[in-house]
């Protein structure tokens, strides 16, 4: 049995945590070691906005201390991933480049939507009990020091997301200030996030009904009604009432004692507590899930899935999909419109793909380019290409990392707009060569099939895409005049032509 | 029992607001915490850090300064009955009546062999000497700085150490009277003569010593003096010491005359037995099969005039001191444990004199002197009416010969279940393998570490150290292992007592070898008996685990009774992991799948097991306990005992040491019974069998239900889950309780009294287990005659062969 032993790596706002995996096609995941350390780098980027050295020289030294775990167990690969307290940290660039330096580890520093899949992978990781909660309204909530993450599923399908900055480590940084002219520190809190979450209502929420709350994010949300024994547990919202009261009547020494909790974290309990009060509440859920995990096996999960070791039960994809048709509704997108414009797009996306080395992975980014390629019309009618780039860059799609946002963001600007050389674009281009051709290639098969449907009538009938020699044939069956459609397919060729080296041709099938 | 149960009264509350402010000097303040948690270890519940920290300056005066322990005193008197001191012993004198059991085996003339009780006697002095370097000096610390609080039973440190002096001088009185009434003429009949007195020598042997005293003794001895340009010399702990009056010799000695004004004068010197020498001198000149020996302190005394040539000596006795040796220091304070512990050692060297033993026949004015410079009461005194440090006992047994006076030597058998397989790692992987030593051997102990460390497919071995021996092959196993590239962290325990020494230099060779030390951990000493191979197979990674009541030293396995356990169960691997993060210095985990771990959790593993069984038997089902240990003085885990007696759970108690439980005791403890069983072997090991309403549930561990292991120690206890392994476990607890040979049984006066066995068969339970141990291992094949023609062999090579 091929047996691959692997690493998960988080460092988190105020711990730094380890995971040794098994990961096998036959077994699955199983976890070997977790090893947590305490260190808030958190602490330092949200009052400082930057990691000291002090706190960096800890975290190469624990970080060298898991190297050694890791030869322990002879893991053969790894990955290492920050979150917030990097991400927001103004030297996060010199912070990661010293832990290579002194530790050899590659750090990834993760943007808040790939923290949150990742969170969302490993919940899904659970298979059955994941499917069965989603059936019903279903909020998954990722709590970290930084923000917090909201998720929401309805049928078995994610329908919104969103990120809260209201993370329990930035809630005390803000009012630490304020902590000892109040013996109410709670009410302090409470007041703090509740304008948040009530906006977060009025958008998401309206009609919608949440059964259950799924809570997820570090080490904190598992002391929730603390049972070593019992990792994996439902709780009612009384029970979680209980628990709450308790909290926060109880000296804070007291609970700390009791779960467990290092003294100086004890601080972050109230404002952990509050948030979960008030997310409860504000969702009206009545069942709380805390299954249990952390990032690191999402992590796992995620490097399993990806070198084809195990296999997901859930479809992500169609959740990233599903996010980018809650996005185009929310903005008024012609529904039928897009879903012709993805069919065209799929149709020569799977012709061009093998000659230009396209991957499945470009292609749902291509189809959700689609949903959003003129989401910007909401804003302004005039200036549709910037107003769609910056509705995309400022929208979290789960899933989906802040490179393939940009990418998207990217395709559906120059749908429009002049895509000009890469060497014209010059220094303020934000995208590498790479990324550019990527961006190009994605511009000229959505353009291409944009005007296939120009005059969003949902004309053609049938579309037939195939290669022959150096031109690619496009034969369509449509059911109205294509002359407009005909016209703006000419003026699109030379662009596609350049891009593929395989000038389009538009036969027209005359109609049965 | 000695105790008083005179209640101190609790107006130590209100001084202890008026408590100063200010802290002392350091340390003083470590005086004061050292004290502090030396009475945490006799008081039920402890005092609270806080105002340990607010000690005041005068701290040696101010006795109502420490108050008495606060929660004891509530509870004691909001009490339910149960938690009443009326219901508990007082460790040390439960403690002291082990060492009564030990004397008992050391006077027992129809069961033990001579030599055997000769062996039992030395131990009883290296037990009471133990005793008084620990238990005794953390007393005497309490009284220092005037803490007042009480016992489990209700005592004071001043009134526990008025009851014990009074008891150890009776108990001293008993091991005198054991030697020289019993064991020396029985060993005169043996044929072995042990010459009291050296003026009984004859002509022959006192040749002999001449010789022997010249050559062999004189050369190693250091005589000093006391005078005033002289300071009292440093007398070490536990060494034997002559001390002697001398004055300067009238003969008008010119070198003697210079230094001294008045002739008369007496002066006190004194010089130690050499420790480098045997203590036992053979003496020619013995009757055919017979042996005379007497002692190096004798040998020393009759040359001593040779020491002081220009003096006359006056007096001369042999005289031997105990220090306060409980080593206690600010750990949060020390920033470095190694050095820190080095410290330490060289200040025992010279802590204060708790006992001075000397001979009963010691010259008044010799007397007066060793008082004053050492600063001893009376009561600390020991007037010994034969040789001091009767250790040398166990020397005696050692001298060749005399076999029929001794129980046969026996070989630990070897474990079948390691019988034939290739490695250790196969056989584990087959099943869980349970070793119960001294019966069976302790090699594969040894050889899990050292195929661990040669064998390409191990990745790490990690182990918990606390005391080995002294040429540890584990040791040198770890050592290899780091050297051929493995990952090896070891955690050695500088504070495992008097092994502290021994314990830094293997910790510094683990670390020049490639291992990772770690130096036990603050606050906590790590007490676990825990190893760990984590090795890559076929299928993934696999940890083996062996987990044992016992040490990792393969000197005392052989005397000591413990039983480990082998085994892969990924649940326990997790778990063992967990173990050594947490030793490493990461946080706990979330959760522990089946080990109970000490300190954070073991207790109250252990009172949802008791209350488990009180429950059943509240519900009319049949709830049992029965466990073994080495002491239990637990009072929360006490009370829970009472609590399910009450309940009526039959409670079955194998408690070889301290026993501060009241057994047999009417509406209290009804229906539990203690036995200790004081053996050839060390009984060591911790079981624990909790009926479970028919699912019984068998546990093992390093614990001891003593506060020490449940709240200070990194303890494991694990369970025994292969069925076959848990019966055979069940089985050597029900050997042993049925044990009527070796057994005392703890009486509702607290007594113990042996059983009676007219009638009954004997059922010497450490017997059964060695016979069944070799009973169990494997018969060699009988090799078949093969008709074969083969070439004919020299009849000397098949003879090398079989050698």
């Amino acid at each position: 049995m091929a047996v691959t032993t692997f690493a998960a790596i988080d460092i988190g706002s105020y711990y730094v945590a380890i995971e040794v995996f098994e990961l096998s096609r036959k077994g699955g995941l199983k976890s070997l070691n977790r090893i947590r350390q305490n260190l808030e780098t958190g602490r330092d980027t949200y009052a400082l906005h930057k990691i000291t050295m002090a706190r960096l020289n800890e975290l190469t030294r624990i970080l060298n201390d898991f190297k050694q775990i890791m030869k322990e167990y002879g893991v053969s690969d790894y990955r290492a991933c920050a979150k917030s307290a990097i991400r927001e940290a103004d030297n996060r660039y010199l912070v990661v480049d010293h832990i290579y330096r002194a530790t050899g580890i590659r750090v990834d520093v993760l943007s808040n939507s790939e923290q949150r899949f990742l969170g969302y992978k490993s919940i899904a990781s659970r298979g059955a009990e994941f499917q069965t909660f989603i059936e019903k309204g279903t909020a998954i909530v990722d709590v970290g020091g930084g923000s917090i993450q909201v998720s929401l599923f309805d049928k078995d399908a994610l329908v919104a997301t969103q990120n809260i900055l209201l993370g329990s480590l930035k809630i005390r940084e803000r009012l630490a200030f304020l902590e000892h002219e109040t013996i109410h520190y709670d009410k302090l809190v409470d007041e703090l996030i509740r304008k948040d979450l009530i906006n977060f209502k009025r958008m998401y929420l309206k009609n919608r009904k949440i059964e259950n709350i799924i809570l997820v994010g570090d080490y904190f949300t598992n002391l929730i009604f603390q049972n070593r024994n019992d990792l994996n547990k439902t709780a009612s919202r009384e029970t979680f009432m209980k628990w709450y009261e308790h909290v926060v009547n109880c000296p804070l020494r007291e609970v700390a004692d009791e779960l467990g909790i290092p003294s100086d974290l004890s601080t972050v309990l109230i404002p952990i507590a509050v948030l979960y009060r008030q997310l409860i509440e504000t969702l009206e859920a009545e069942t709380i899930w805390l299954p249990g995990i952390q990032l690191t096996d999402g992590i796992a999960y995620d490097y399993g899935e990806r070198n084809k070791i195990i296999r997901s039960s859930h479809d992500f994809e169609k959740d990233i999909l599903q996010a980018a048709r809650n996005i185009s509704r929310r903005y008024a997108s012609n529904k039928a419109h897009n879903e012709a414009l993805i069919a065209s797009a799929d149709a020569i996306f799977d012709v061009v793909k093998k000659s230009s080395h396209l991957t499945p992975r470009d292609k749902l980014l291509l189809r959700v380019a689609c949903y959003l390629h003129d989401c910007g019309k909401y804003i302004s009618l005039v200036n549709v290409a910037e107003c769609s780039y910056n509705i995309i860059m400022s929208t979290e799609i789960i899933g989906l990392s802040e490179r393939e946002r940009r990418i998207i963001a990217n395709v559906v600007r120059y749908n429009t707009q002049e895509l000009g050389y890469y060497r014209q674009m010059g220094a303020n281009s934000e995208l590498g060569t790479e990324d550019y051709m990527l961006v190009a290639q994605l511009v000229a098969i959505m353009r291409m099939a944009n005007c296939l449907d120009q005059s969003y009538l949902q004309k053609i009938e049938e579309l037939r895409v195939i290669k022959k020699d150096s031109e690619l044939i496009l034969s369509v069956a449509a059911n109205g005049d294509f002359t407009l459609e005909r016209g703006v397919f000419r003026e699109n060729v030379d662009f596609f032509e350049e891009i593929f080296n395989l000038k389009p041709v538009l036969k027209m099938k005359s109609r049965r | 029992m000695a105790a008083s149960k005179e209640n101190p009264k609790t107006k130590n509350d209100v001084k202890a607001s008026s408590k100063p402010k200010a802290a002392g000097k350091s340390t003083e303040k470590t005086v004061r915490k050292s004290a502090e948690k030396s009475a945490e270890k006799t008081t039920a519940k402890t005092v609270r850090k806080s105002e340990g920290k607010t000690a005041g300056k005068a701290v040696h005066k101010s006795e109502e300064l420490i108050p008495a322990a606060p929660d004891r005193e509530k509870k004691e008197k909001s009490s339910s009955s149960l938690s009443s001191y009326d219901n508990f012993y007082n460790r040390e004198l439960s403690w002291l009546k082990f060492d009564a059991r030990c004397l008992s085996e050391a006077r027992d003339t129809k069961i033990v062999p001579l030599f055997e009780r000769l062996k039992f006697l030395s131990i009883t002095q290296s037990n009471l000497d133990e005793f008084f370097m620990v238990r005794v000096a953390s007393l005497k610390n309490q009284v220092h700085v005037g803490y007042k609080g009480v016992d489990i039973a209700g005592m004071t440190a001043q009134m526990q150490l008025d009851a014990l002096s009074t008891e150890i001088h009776e108990f001293v009185k008993e091991q005198y009277q054991t030697y020289n009434r019993a064991l020396v003429p029985a060993l005169m009949k043996a044929g072995l003569e042990v010459v009291r007195k050296h003026e009984a020598l004859t002509e022959k042997q006192s040749a002999f010593l001449d010789r022997y005293f010249e050559d062999e003794i004189y050369p190693v001895l250091t005589p000093m003096a006391l005078d005033s340009s002289r300071p009292f010399p440093l007398v070490r702990n536990r060494t034997l010491n002559i001390g002697a009056l001398i004055s300067a010799k009238s003969d008008g000695d010119k070198l003697a005359k210079k230094g001294k004004k008045h002739k008369t004068v007496q002066e006190f010197a004194t010089v130690q037995v050499p420790s480098v020498l045997p203590r036992i001198v053979e003496l020619p000149d013995a009757e055919d099969g017979h042996k005379v020996v007497i002692l190096l302190e004798e040998v020393i005394k009759r040359y001593i005039g040779v020491l002081f040539q220009h003096f006359d000596v006056e007096c001369a006795c042999t005289y031997r001191i105990m220090r306060n040796a409980d080593i206690e220091f600010d750990e949060d304070e020390a920033e470095d444990l190694l050095l820190e512990i080095q410290k330490q050692l060289k200040k025992r060297q010279r802590g204060e004199v708790i006992r001075l033993e000397i001979e009963e026949s010691v010259d008044k004015r010799l007397l007066k002197v060793l008082k004053q410079e050492l600063e001893i009461g009376e009561s600390d005194i020991y007037y010994i009416p034969g040789p001091l440090d009767l250790t040398f006992c166990m020397k005696m047994y050692g001298l060749p010969g005399f076999d029929e006076f001794k129980e046969p030597r026996y070989t630990p058998a070897p474990v079948p279940a390691f019988a034939g397989a290739k490695s250790v790692f196969d056989a584990i992987r087959e099943r869980d393998i349970l070793v119960h030593h001294p019966y069976m051997s302790f090699d594969p102990v040894v050889d899990f570490v050292r195929q661990a460390a040669k064998d390409p497919d191990v990745l790490a071995i990690k182990q918990t150290l606390y005391r080995v021996s002294g040429n540890s092959p584990i040791i040198a196993a770890l050592a290899q292992a780091a050297e051929s590239g493995k990952q090896v962290m070891v955690l050695v325990e500088l504070k495992a007592r008097f092994d502290e020494e021994h314990n830094i230099a293997w910790a510094k060779m683990l670390e020049k070898a490639g291992c990772h030390v770690i130096y036990g951990l603050l606050g906590l000493k790590v007490h676990s008996k825990i190893t760990m191979v984590i090795r890559r197979e076929e299928d993934g990674i696999r940890r083996y685990v062996h987990l044992g009541t016992g040490n990792y030293n393969d000197s005392t396995a052989k005397l000591y009774t413990d039983l480990g356990l082998f085994t892969c169960d990924d649940a326990i691997g997790l778990d063992a992991t967990a173990v050594f993060n947490m030793l490493s210095g990461y946080s706990e985990p979330d959760r522990w799948y089946k080990l109970m771990v000490a300190p954070i959790w073991l207790k109250n593993d252990f009172l949802r097991l008791i209350r488990r069984e009180s429950m059943n038997a509240a519900a009319g089902k049949p709830a049992f306990i029965r466990a073994k240990m080495n002491s239990l003085c637990d009072p929360v885990i006490i009370e829970a005992l009472y609590e399910a007696s009450q309940a009526g759970v039959e409670i079955d108690l194998l408690v070889r040491g301290i026993c501060c439980l009241k057994a047999g005791k009417e509406g209290v403890s009804d229906h539990i019974r203690v036995r200790s069983i004081v053996g050839n072997f060390l009984e060591h090991s911790r079981i624990f069998h909790f009926h479970n309403d028919g699912s019984d549930e068998v546990f093992m561990g390093s614990a001891d239900w003593m506060p020490r292991n449940l709240d200070k120690r990194v303890e494991i206890v694990f369970p025994v889950e292969q069925e076959d392994l848990k019966a055979e476990v069940i089985r050597i607890l029900t050997t042993e309780f049925e044990d009527n040979v070796k057994a005392h049984v703890l009486m509702p006066d607290g007594s113990y009294e042996k059983i009676d066995k007219r009638g009954k068969t004997l059922v010497n339970s450490q017997e059964i287990f060695m016979k069944e141990a070799w009973e169990r291992v494997p018969k060699p094949k009988k090799v078949t005659e093969e008709r074969l023609f083969t070439p004919a062999e020299p009849a000397e090579s098949a003879d090398d062969d079989e050698e």
